[in-house]
């Protein structure tokens, strides 16, 4: 199908366009704002989508890149599931990793928009769950080694009938996960957003009629993927490759080689993860849906970073990797960190490709959210729970230094957390956010961009945490000559003067009273030789304390007496 | 007993002046002066004596709304600033959120800060969140940063430390030592800006305000003194942000309150055309060269944006300020601008304008692109005779010829080309205007929609038909509309803090102490004693327990927890279309409105006429209504010509030296007895 070869007139199509925007945009601001989970309302973890009546994606909010590409996977496996069992008024709730999901904390509620008894689309919202059950407090065991560890798993199931909640279900949930209170009201808010769409959608087939919405559907679809062609045959057809290694899956820390091969031939890019290692023990795992979702996002990055996403733009893509790997993971394989692997996949392709388009990539950065659970009782003796994802080091590009303090490419519109709000609610007392420069980042004509330090007095007596963070080996890879990051680290400096402990991927931390647990995050990756680094520019890295004299000297050439 | 009120836009300086007790107007225009806004005032004054006779020493209460502040930020011309800050913290400026809006660019950074790394210093000092002294302020740590204030010439110091919110003693401490050993240097600390959790955002609003403070307490003494010299010698106002007027004196403490002083002009015009009418809801639009901004009236006052960030867009995170700033949802169409056809051949309007040089094509400097002014033009509602009071001709053959570029590809004739850049530019106005209404909970059919902006009354009419409005309301000038509304606003400060509680009895107890308090600092503020005429609104930001982001709530002492619950609930359920009866209700917010009360701007009663409305008419005019009702003939009234309680059908068109309305077929227009043109549907005929 080619754009415009049906009854939508070019001024309708655009109207149509932007009321999806308006819609899916709509949707976020409710549930950022009614959300009770601070994962949410404080981190965005979620994203918001509208679908065709075939499960492909037509718009997206901003929200997390690790999205992009689950939605039409995720709605797919639910439409073949319920095809001929669905009713205006129903709403299904998922959390399947293995059925485009990401991992159990993931709940996908979907609603299907019936216009005249047909459907017209889908609505969908997917939100990171505080607690879904499971072995740990906040559900992600970093050594667990089976789904059956990571929480409570309902795979495509009818929460809403005839706008009613099933009471049932909702037992369920609040029997089976620690949290219930939060997680009925994050339910809440995530039901209140998809009928927001059913209502914008519903308006906007009155005003035009439902056979023009789906044509526009069709051309909205089809022009993106003219534009993604285009964009993919302006490249030099080739077979591409790269390699990395996982730092461990968090129940050994061997570390794990991983691999890819891109072709672009004409117009159509395929990308072939054949030869990676088979689904690990721990839960570092990804699904297929997270794996689509991991190379979609790097296309993107290249065809069109700045044009709202849909799956027209991923027509030319065909994504090859054998079942059961690291990549595609299969029940009963455990996906709680799916991230922590998936991001893998999107480094391996961004790798691969950086070098033919310069003007869009960048160096590697610290990749990892680096995410810690700190949880407890706090002074009053109630549980808490505090879940952050850290900020650091992204990679140089061709013409600018890395971008310091910067969240993973996994997440995207996400926020760090408030350190008077983390005060005035979890009883801990942040010591010190700032970059770390005591780690560096990659030299280079253009220097990585710098990770940050985050330290945490713990104030409760009785607290413990947990985390995976990858890159703590492996670090980030420098482009065209330009130096490797640096790592990422947890670190616990005990209040009785204990040795000061280091951690990767750790399952559990006691804590006393007194002790500080450290953050660190890595620096990005350099482009270019470092000894070519205009002096100007160490000069201002000096000034604002990013670099000793010392340093200058031995890693730039540069010698303030000779400078001047 | 002149008022007299002077707006410094992009292009233009507009005057309003207003003679109460003669019910004399003096309107004028001069172009903006960049570099000193204050020469373009004085411009516009003198060129309002020479003109209409403007007598400066009657004036008896001048308003000034200007771009001095937002310029200053947005071209980065504020003075050189240090920031001191708490131990282990001076990153989080630099840091900001970490958040990556634009999700798919590989390259993408975090805004630059406004006080580099090298200017941020650190000070050994801590509180917790209750505002407990948790380590004393370290006095000998100011003594290196007092000495690198002098050798690098900083001009403004930025102080805050963690929860200052709760407690600002460290923060008077530190900022009273900096004063005293730089006496040169303006010293602001954050608490004295904002009362808000958040470090990060409290940081930029005070920074930034520090930025600018030297930049305006300089402008408004070169503006004080002009205008004196000039024999105008009444109290001053600058219009603030937040739809009400200070002192000057009174923004140079707090300069940031200024940064969006143009549009909240509109928005207090808009708030005083309802009054006149009798609306407590209104929903207005300003439609400029490049942009078009609406807002919402609710309960007869501006809505204040909870959330508002400079420089922000859907890719680009901005930069928060925690100060009152209307809500504003401000998008790229407006009267230049530009129609293209993109890359895979679909129409575009905006948000690249043709400004206003080389402004549209038919405005014939030079422009070549189809703007939708030219569009208006083509489908004939403008008069290319009589545009702008006749001061300048448009040619409508150049509008037509930049059309084609875009008409020919899509098979279009010219003037459904026309049709379809207004269709498209009537469309995200549409969605900006139920972004404020629909997607906040407020139903457009109750409010009445006031149009102003040099195209919106061109435009109004159909918009307000798809809205379902009660009525369209064109206000007096609507071309120089934020002028208008800056005579129109009253002395307002809004007082906001944070402070956490549950929602118990003793809560409310203590909450209405802390009014107390914020009325205190209120009438400290207007300095007029303690039996100013004050009026006081209370809003209370609460959640259910676990949310994070809250909803205001209106407070009345008189409230009960069950009368202020209930209240808050409605409130939820409107904004995001459910309740939580079970969930537990917490305060995390105070804030009060205070208003001063005192005489505002009369709207001038129109004098009675016998004349019938057929002496206003000048004339006929083909207008095309779209491919179904094509060409129709228009007849044209001259606005100033219309009597009170006047009223004609459409389709018509009225002209005024600002702006041209069309009124729609199957729509009545009503003339009030003060000039005010309210249109709404013929309810007999449609029915």
């Amino acid at each position: 199908m080619t754009a415009w070869q049906n009854p939508v007139d070019t001024v309708t199509q655009e109207i149509i366009e932007g009321k999806l925007m308006a819609t899916v945009d709509e949707m976020g601001i409710v549930m950022a704002r009614t959300s009770m989970s601070p994962v949410i309302y404080e981190v965005l973890d979620f994203a918001c989508g509208l679908l065709t009546a075939d499960g492909e994606l037509v718009a997206q909010m901003n929200g997390i890149t690790l999205f992009t590409g689950t939605f039409g996977v995720q709605v797919k496996a639910l439409i073949k599931k319920f095809t001929g069992n669905l009713a205006d008024g129903d709403i299904l709730l998922s959390n399947d990793p293995y059925a485009g999901g990401t991992h159990a904390c993931d709940f996908a509620v979907v609603k299907p928009l019936f216009v005249d008894d047909k459907i017209l689309g889908y609505a969908i919202n997917v939100a990171h769950y505080l607690d879904v059950g499971g072995s740990v407090p906040g559900s992600l065991a970093p050594d667990a080694t089976s789904v059956f560890q990571e929480g409570l798993r309902l795979p495509g199931v009818k929460i809403v009938r005839a706008d009613v909640f099933y009471d049932e279900i909702l037992h369920i949930i609040g029997e089976n996960v620690r949290l219930p209170e939060i997680a009925l009201g994050d339910l809440n808010a995530q039901v209140a957003t998809v009928r927001v769409a059913a209502r914008r959608m519903a308006e906007l087939s009155v005003k035009y009629g439902a056979g023009v919405v789906r044509a526009a559907f069709a051309n909205l679809l089809s022009a993106s993927e003219m534009r993604s062609r285009t964009a993919i045959a302006a490249l030099p057809d080739g077979r591409y490759t790269a390699t990395d290694v996982i730092d461990g899956d968090g129940v050994s820390s061997v570390p794990i080689p991983v691999n890819v091969v891109v072709t672009i031939a004409g117009d159509s890019i395929t990308v072939d993860f054949t030869g990676c290692p088979p689904a690990v023990a721990g839960p570092i795992n990804c699904s297929r849906g997270a794996l689509q979702s991991a190379v979609k996002t790097i296309v993107k990055a290249m065809v069109g970073p700045q044009d709202p996403s849909n799956e027209g733009w991923f027509r030319p893509l065909t994504v090859i990797a054998p079942a059961g790997t690291i990549f595609t993971a299969e029940k009963p394989s455990p996906t709680g960190w799916y991230y922590e692997g998936s991001v893998h996949a999107s480094e391996l392709v961004w790798k691969a490709l950086a070098p033919l388009m310069p003007s869009r990539f960048s160096a590697g950065s610290y990749s990892s959210l680096c995410v810690v659970y700190i949880s407890g009782k706090d002074l009053s003796g109630r549980p808490f729970i505090h879940i952050e994802p850290q900020h650091g080091g992204w990679g140089a590009s061709e013409d600018r230094d890395g971008a310091d303090a910067l969240i993973a490419l996994t997440d995207g519109d996400t926020y760090n957390y408030s350190v008077e709000v983390i005060e005035a609610r979890f009883p801990l007392r942040v010591k010190r956010y700032g970059f770390n420069i005591e780690g560096g980042t990659g030299a280079g004509r253009r220097r990585g961009g710098f990770g940050i330090v985050r330290e945490y007095e713990i104030l409760s007596e009785d607290a413990s945490a947990y985390g995976s963070f990858g890159r703590t080996v492996t670090q980030p890879w420098g482009m065209d000559g330009g130096g490797q990051g640096t790592v990422n680290a947890l670190q616990i400096a005990p209040t009785q003067g204990g040795e000061l402990r280091t951690y990767g991927r750790v399952a559990h931390i006691d804590l006393n009273k007194g002790d500080v647990l450290r953050v660190i995050t890595g620096g990005g990756g350099g482009w270019g030789d470092a000894r070519k680094r205009e002096p100007l520019l160490v000069e201002q890295d000096l000034r604002n304390g990013f670099l000793t004299e010392a340093q200058a000297l031995s890693v730039y050439g540069y010698n303030r007496e000779v400078s001047g | 007993m002149i008022r007299l009120a002077t707006d410094v836009g992009g292009t233009f300086t507009d005057l309003v002046g207003y003679d109460e007790s003669s019910g004399e107007l003096f309107t004028a225009k001069s172009l903006t002066t960049v570099r000193n806004q204050s020469r373009g005032v004085l411009n516009a004054i003198a060129s309002a004596e020479e003109a209409c006779g403007l007598r400066t020493r009657d004036v008896t209460f001048f308003a000034h709304g200007g771009t001095t502040v937002i310029n200053a930020i947005t071209e980065r011309k504020g003075v050189r600033t240090a920031l001191v800050t708490t131990a282990g913290f001076r990153d989080v400026l630099e840091i900001g959120r970490g958040n990556r809006p634009d999700l798919y660019n590989l390259q993408f950074h975090s805004p630059e800060p406004f006080v580099p790394r090298d200017l941020r210093f650190e000070v050994r000092e801590r509180l917790d969140a209750s505002g407990k002294v948790i380590l004393p302020l370290e006095l000998d740590d100011l003594r290196p940063i007092i000495a690198r204030c002098k050798a690098e010439g900083i001009e403004a110091i930025a102080v805050l430390f963690l929860h200052s919110y709760a407690n600002p003693e460290h923060e008077i401490l530190c900022a009273g030592i900096l004063a005293d050993a730089l006496p040169e240097v303006t010293v602001c600390a954050s608490h004295a800006v904002s009362r808000q959790w958040r470090e990060y955002e409290r940081t930029n609003t005070v920074v930034l305000n520090a930025y600018v403070q030297p930049i305006i307490q300089h402008y408004f003494e070169r503006l004080e003194e002009a205008l004196m010299k000039r024999g105008l010698t009444c109290p001053y106002y600058a219009m603030q942000s937040n739809g009400g007027i200070s002192t000057f004196d009174q923004a140079v403490g707090s300069p940031l309150t200024l940064v969006e002083s143009g549009p909240a002009g509109g928005v207090a015009g808009a708030a005083r055309i309802g009054d006149a009418i009798g609306e407590s809801e209104v929903l207005s639009l300003d439609v400029g060269g490049t942009t078009a901004k609406c807002s919402l009236i609710h309960g007869g006052r501006p809505t204040l944006n909870v959330d508002y960030k400079l420089e922000h867009t859907r890719i680009r995170p901005g930069h928060p300020v925690q100060v009152p700033v209307v809500d504003i949802v401000e998008i790229g169409s407006g009267g230049g601008s530009i129609a293209r056809l993109d890359d895979r051949g679909a129409l575009r309007v905006g948000p690249e304008s043709a400004g206003s040089t080389p402004g549209p094509a038919c405005y014939g400097l030079g422009g070549k692109k189809p703007t939708l002014s030219d569009a208006i033009l083509a489908i004939g509602i403008f008069d290319p005779a009589t545009f702008a009071g006749g001061s300048m001709h448009l040619d409508r053959q150049k509008a037509a010829d930049a059309i084609a570029s875009v008409a020919t590809p899509l098979g279009m004739s010219i003037e459904d080309a026309a049709i379809a850049i207004i269709d498209i530019a009537h469309a995200s106005m549409i969605n900006a205007l139920k972004l404020v209404t629909v997607q906040r909970g407020h139903d457009p059919r109750d409010a009445v929609f006031v149009v102003s902006g040099g195209a919106g009354p061109a435009l109004a009419t159909r918009l307000g038909r798809d809205l379902s409005v009660k009525a369209t309301v064109i206000p007096p000038h609507p071309g120089i509309f934020s002028a208008w509304g800056m005579l129109a606003a009253e002395p307002r400060a809004d007082f906001r803090g944070t402070w956490f509680s549950a929602l118990t009895a003793d809560a409310l107890t203590e909450l209405s102490a802390r009014f107390d308090g914020l009325e205190a600092e209120a009438i400290a503020y207007f300095a007029k004693g303690q039996d100013a005429d004050i009026r006081f609104t209370y809003q209370i930001e609460a959640r259910y327990r676990g949310q994070e982001h809250g909803v205001f709530a209106q407070y009345s002492r008189e409230d009960d927890v069950q009368s202020f619950a209930e209240r808050f609930h409605a409130n939820h359920e409107r904004a995001y279309s459910f309740r939580l009866l079970d969930a537990g209700i917490e305060i995390t917010t105070l804030h009060l409105e205070a208003v001063l009360n005192g005489p505002v701007i009369t709207l001038p009663k129109l004098p009675g006429t016998d004349r019938s409305v057929d002496a206003a008419l000048t004339g006929h005019r083909d207008v095309y209504f779209g491919a179904s009702l094509g060409w129709l003939s228009c007849p044209v009234y001259e606005r100033c010509l219309l009597g009170p309680g006047q009223s004609i059908e459409g389709p018509m068109i009225v002209e005024e030296a600002t702006a041209t309305t069309l009124v729609q077929e199957n729509q009545v227009l009503e003339v009030t007895n003060t000039g005010i043109l309210i249109i709404r549907e013929n309810s007999v005929k449609a029915g």
